[in-house]
């Protein structure tokens, strides 16, 4: 029996077993294009790039991917690469695999197929958005970008669906559910369910698909939440500062309220640079953190000096793998709009954030439900809420049960049940500001502004599916307790 | 028969409850099954104009400030004005919507709408409604725009002298570009940070924006000291009305109004294109 010539099979142009290549194949034909001119490509590297395209099984049999710090991969890249070129320019060091690696990379791959992503973003810009800053601040090299443009995007197609579902929803409730929906904690669940691994250090010879952060040292306290971005925006905590705004809650005469938060913090309604931990000393504009950064504040409140970032992963700070898995899903999010346009966010955001089921009744926190009734029925011009026993059972007993129904006129708002009259009374107060405020327009009133955004849509009048835009129901807002 | 008053207000209160309010009188209202239909708020004032008159005490309790009385505008007109100077010709594309006959800025919303995004929480007690989510919703939308445009950007000013946090815009260092995979989707990726959002949306530039446009003359709030409005948190709440009116052209007339507003009325003049 013939000896099994694996780079004789190999070196007949073969279609590759993975459609969604055959499509990425445009995306690399960008690789060799944009190579820049001055550049010398040697005939071994041309040929090296175009066999790599296709040959992916073009391995030895000895040599297997290997996800850890091994060096295997290391000595495959460099036998094509740099020892054979003329002496260039000092190149930028590489902290995460090169995009020549994403190409190779079965997980990467896999996670694109898994994911149904649109053939149009290409496995390099995956393999990029599972660069974490803290691997390598350079924003070239990173997902920072795609990470605030897909936080954007999730956010915004979020908080519509929240609002033109529920127009009467509170705004405390609000920022629970964008949080619920979007927020670190579920992103990060998303990462794990979607089968994306964590390395244990960031480097050049991991496999390019795994999620790259630098870990934080469990123990030690540094700022919870996105700690990345006070760091990078020095400017911002003390703009909210001084204005009077974004600060904590512990400061001296000063209250967080809800309605300055839209302006100051982030879409969950918390501030921007994290909560720092129980006993973390007050800043000051005077002692700020980011020390020789002059601050010449201009007249409007902006700043004038940039920020200091980190040049190499030693100077940047770790971060949780949580806060790294959220930036990971919102950067393909952020990539996916950049390449295949906002259709296909549209479909990522549909199929990953709002197929989850949130219950929003658990969500409510009335401390005088009663009091709250009593004031909405008085602005909507009902009659006064008053609460009436409906049935009982065990009033003598250990457990008795009693439903109380609150009326207003004649008409039941609401029941509930409760072990005592007082509790009953109560409950069905509550229940019934949840009946108001989860308020749904029937399914086919409710057409989100976006569905009408976009150029055809302007042209035409008509949304994607064919949608006709209708105005969405506004509320007056809740009842201020 | 039902009784003429209830028990607990006593003749003499009656006597001055009466002359006080000849026209509403609900303290003397009766609660219970056999009330009356509940006197329905005057019914040729707007929700927007009257607070809710179940809401109301009829007597003040708690002493006036000590400062001047706060007043807000009532009258429609200067609040259309301002509609018509924010909005411009954004709204032009609203044309072709049911409704609408003309892409003025006052045009677009109902009366009720109007008045609402500009009436922030502190008015009246909250008891007119406010702005809140409609903010909420304007604020994202704004963000979203704010990104995009970046994206589009010049180049930020960065560290002339670091070879490595260079865009792909920067021809000297095409050295280490072919570590970067260029993509024409790409392009412009690396402008977009937290720190030029937030930059551009500072609310200090916002509040600028915001009044160059009337804003503060129509808006309904109450500030804390009505001599020191800035101490009051004015910009934050200029701001806050800014973000509402795009939130209630997203509600009332769809994205693409509300986009286009966003782009052209709030971040061109703030310097983005």
């Amino acid at each position: 029996m013939k000896r099994v010539r694996l780079d004789r099979w190999a070196s007949q142009l073969q279609p590759p077993r993975n459609p969604r290549l055959h499509a990425q194949r445009c995306a690399f034909s960008h690789e060799t294009t944009t190579l820049p001119r001055r550049r010398e490509v040697l005939p071994q590297q041309r040929q090296y790039i175009t066999q790599t395209q296709w040959q992916c099984q073009r391995r030895t049999v000895s040599s297997k991917r290997r996800a850890s710090t091994a060096t295997a991969l290391q000595e495959e890249v460099d036998e094509g690469e740099p020892e054979v070129l003329p002496p260039t320019p000092a190149r930028a060091p590489l902290y995460a695999p090169s995009h020549r690696k994403a190409v190779h990379s079965a997980k990467l791959a896999a996670l694109h197929a898994r994911l149904s992503l649109s053939p149009k973003l290409p496995l390099q810009t995956l393999a990029r958005c599972l660069v974490d800053p803290s691997a390598d601040p350079r924003p070239a090299y990173n997902n920072a970008p795609f990470a605030v443009l897909g936080q954007d995007l999730l956010g915004h197609h979020t908080t519509e669906h929240l609002i033109c579902h529920y127009p009467r929803l509170p705004m405390s409730v609000l920022f629970a559910a964008q949080y619920a929906f979007v927020g670190e904690a579920t992103l990060a669940s998303i990462r794990s369910e979607w089968g994306v691994e964590v390395v244990a250090a960031p480097g050049m010879e991991v496999d390019a698909g795994l999620l790259q952060l630098k870990r934080q040292v469990p123990g030690n306290s540094l700022m919870e939440g996105t700690s990345r971005q006070v760091k990078d925006m020095p400017g911002v905590r003390k703009l909210g500062a001084k204005l009077g705004g974004g600060r904590r809650n512990s400061e001296w005469n000063y209250r967080r309220g809800i309605s300055s938060r839209v302006v100051f913090d982030d879409e969950f309604g918390e501030l921007v640079g994290g909560e720092p931990y129980a006993g973390a000393q007050l800043s000051t504009p005077a002692a700020g953190e980011d020390d020789g950064a002059v601050e010449a504040r201009g007249a409007d409140g902006t700043t004038s000096t940039l920020p200091i970032l980190p040049r190499s992963p030693d100077e940047t700070e770790p971060t949780t793998v949580s806060d790294a898995s959220a930036s990971f899903v919102r950067a393909v999010a952020g990539a996916l709009y950049l390449h295949a346009g906002a259709a296909a966010t549209k479909t990522f955001h549909r199929d990953h954030v709002l197929s989850r089921q949130l219950e929003l009744h658990t969500m409510f926190n009335f401390t005088h439900p009663t009091r709250d009734l009593s004031r909405l029925c008085a602005r909507e011009g009902f009659e006064p809420p008053v609460a009436r026993l409906i049935s009982e059972t065990g009033r003598l007993s250990r457990t008795p049960v009693f439903v109380v129904g609150v009326y207003s006129g004649d008409n039941l708002l609401g029941e509930a049940a409760g072990a005592s009259l007082n509790e009953g009374r109560v409950r069905a107060a509550a229940a019934v500001l949840r009946s108001w405020y989860l308020y749904s327009p029937p399914k086919g009133e409710v057409v989100l502004p976006s569905e009408v955004e976009g150029a055809a849509a302007a042209a035409t009048g008509k949304g994607k599916l064919g949608k006709v835009w209708r105005p969405q129901v506004i509320d007056v807002g809740e009842i201020v307790t | 028969m039902p009784p003429a008053r209830p028990s607990f207000v006593c003749a003499s209160c009656a006597t001055a409850l009466r002359s006080q309010a000849p026209n509403t009188s609900p303290a003397l209202r009766a609660f219970g099954a056999t009330t009356a239909q509940l006197q329905p708020p005057a019914q040729d004032l707007p929700r927007w104009k009257q607070t809710p008159p179940a809401m109301k005490m009829p007597y003040r309790l708690r002493p006036q400030p000590n400062q001047p009385v706060w007043k807000v505008n009532e009258d429609p007109e200067p609040l259309d004005e301002m509609y018509d100077k924010f909005v411009g010709r954004a709204g032009e594309a609203a044309k072709g919507q049911t409704g609408v006959d003309s892409t003025k800025g006052r045009d677009l919303l109902p009366e009720e709408v109007k008045w609402l995004a500009i009436t922030h929480k502190s008015f009246d007690h909250g008891r007119r409604g406010f702005n809140d989510r409609l903010a909420l919703l304007g604020k994202r939308i704004v963000s979203l725009q704010t990104s995009l445009a970046l994206l589009h950007a010049p180049t930020p000013r960065t560290a002339p002298s670091d070879p490595f946090l260079t865009t792909t815009h920067n021809n000297n260092n095409s050295s280490n570009s072919s570590d970067i995979f260029h993509h024409v989707a790409l392009e412009g990726a690396e402008n977009i940070t937290a720190f030029s959002k937030a930059q551009v949306l500072s609310p200090t530039r916002l509040a600028q924006l915001a009044q160059s446009y009337g804003v503060d003359k129509v808006m309904r709030w109450k500030p804390k000291k009505s001599e020191n409005l800035r101490g009051s948190g004015v910009e934050t709440v200029l701001a806050h009305t800014v973000y509402s009116i795009i939130g209630a052209l997203a509600m009332q007339r769809g994205g693409e109004v509300a986009a286009r507003t966003a782009r052209e009325r709030v971040l061109l003049p703030l310097g983005l294109r």
